[in-house]
C-alpha cells in the first residue's frame, strides 16, 4: 500500500481511537461525591473534621486544606513512611507519591490536591480516593 | 552562513512557539478550554510545518523543541512549568520521527484528503505522545519514580484528549500548506536583526513578566 493511500489509513485509525476512547472515558466516569481513604469512605465535611489544617505556598498562591499526613495517621493504622499514596481521580487521572510528599501537601474543600514545591502534574483535580500502596 | 541561518530560524520559530505556549497556553487554560489541543492543533502544527517548509533541515523541529521548551520552564504563569517544557521538547523530536520519511516541499501531498489526514495523524501523535512523555518523565525527573499503573489508568483519558487536536489538524494541515504558494525572501542584512529582534522580544516578555510577578 502505497503513501496515498496508507496515510488516510492510519488517520482514520487514529480518529477511530480518540472516539472510541472518549465514548470509554464518558461511559466509566465516576460520580461519587465521597473519599475512600485506604478502603474506607469519608465525606468532604468529614474529613475536615478529623485531621488539621494546613497551609502552603505554591506558585498559584497561598492553598488552606486538610493536612495530608495528619488525615492519613488519623485514618489509617499503617506504618506511614514505608508505604506510597495513590490519589485517584474521578477522571481516572492518578499519581502516586512518597511520605514526604503528604508532609507537604493539603487537600482542599473542592477535593483538589495541592504539594508545596513539586511539578503541578502531582496536583490531583476531583479526587474520590487516596490509596495506600 | 548556512548554519547560521538554521541556528537563526530555530531560535526565532522556537521563542515563537514558547512564546505562544506560555502567553497564549496561559489564557486559553485560564478561560477553561482544553489549551493543550488547542495549542497542538493550532500553534504547534503551524510553527512546525511553516519552519519545516522555510528551511528544509532535519534536526530543525528538534532544536526548535528545546528552544520553545526552555523558553516554557520560565513561564510565570499557572500550569506545570516542568510537565509542559518537556511535552513541547518531546513534541518537537516527535514531529522530526512522523515526518522523516516525507519530502521537504511536501509533494505527497496533492489532494485535501491527504493534506488533512497527514493534518489528523500529525496532530494527534504529538498530543499524545507529548502527554505521555510528560507522565513518565515529570514523576521521573521530580525524583518520584516513575508508577506505570498510572500512566495505564489515565491511557484512555490521553487517548481521548487527543481527538480534538486531530479535528483542528486536519483542517490546519491544508491551509498551512498554502504558504507553499508564497514566494517569501528576505535579505541577510534584513534576516538576522528580524530573527533576533523577534525572538528577544518573545524572551524578554516573558523572563521580564516571571520577574515582575516573582517581586
Amino acid at each position: 500500500m502505497g503513501k496515498d493511500k496508507r496515510i488516510p489509513v492510519l488517520a482514520m485509525i487514529v480518529l477511530l481511537i480518540g472516539i472510541g476512547s472518549t465514548i470509554y472515558v464518558q461511559a466509566s466516569q465516576n460520580n461519587t461525591s465521597n473519599i475512600k481513604i485506604n478502603g474506607q469512605e469519608y465525606n468532604i465535611e468529614d474529613i475536615f473534621k478529623i485531621a488539621e489544617m494546613r497551609t502552603i505556598v505554591t506558585d498559584n498562591g497561598e492553598i488552606t486544606g486538610v493536612a495530608l499526613d495528619d488525615l492519613i495517621i488519623k485514618t489509617s493504622n499503617i506504618c506511614n513512611s514505608c508505604n506510597q499514596y495513590t490519589f485517584k481521580a474521578k477522571d481516572t487521572y492518578q499519581q502516586t507519591v512518597p511520605w514526604s510528599y503528604m508532609q507537604k501537601g493539603v487537600i482542599t474543600d473542592y477535593n483538589r490536591v495541592y504539594f508545596q514545591d513539586t511539578a503541578h502534574s502531582f496536583w490531583v483535580n476531583n479526587v474520590v480516593e487516596i490509596e495506600v500502596n | 552562513m548556512k548554519n547560521f541561518k538554521l541556528i537563526a530560524g530555530i531560535l526565532v520559530f522556537g521563542s515563537l512557539w514558547g512564546f505562544s505556549e506560555c502567553i497564549l497556553g496561559s489564557i486559553l487554560k485560564d478561560a477553561g478550554l482544553p489549551y493543550g489541543a488547542l495549542m497542538t492543533g493550532f500553534f504547534v502544527l503551524t510553527f512546525l510545518v511553516l519552519s519545516r517548509m522555510f528551511y528544509r533541515q532535519p534536526g530543525m523541529q528538534m532544536g526548535m523543541g528545546l528552544v520553545a521548551g526552555t523558553l516554557r520552564l520560565f513561564n510565570p504563569f499557572g500550569g506545570c512549568h516542568l510537565c509542559s517544557a518537556l511535552a513541547i521538547m518531546a513534541e518537537g523530536a516527535i514531529f522530526e520521527l512522523i515526518w522523516h520519511k516525507f519530502s521537504y516541499d511536501f509533494n505527497e501531498f496533492r489532494t485535501t484528503t491527504l493534506q488533512s489526514s497527514m493534518g489528523i495523524l500529525t496532530a494527534y501523535l504529538l498530543y499524545v505522545s507529548g502527554y505521555i512523555v510528560t507522565q513518565v518523565l515529570t514523576p521521573i525527573v521530580s525524583g518520584v519514580g516513575f508508577h506505570i499503573e498510572n500512566l495505564v489508568v489515565f491511557m484512555p483519558r490521553i487517548l481521548s484528549s487527543g481527538l480534538l487536536a486531530a479535528l483542528i489538524g486536519a483542517v490546519m494541515l491544508p491551509i498551512i500548506l498554502q504558504a507553499k504558494k508564497l514566494d517569501l525572501k528576505i535579505k541577510d542584512k534584513l534576516y538576522y536583526p528580524t530573527a533576533l529582534g523577534i525572538s528577544a522580544i518573545c524572551w524578554i516578555i516573558v523572563i521580564g513578566t516571571w520577574f515582575i510577578l516573582g517581586a
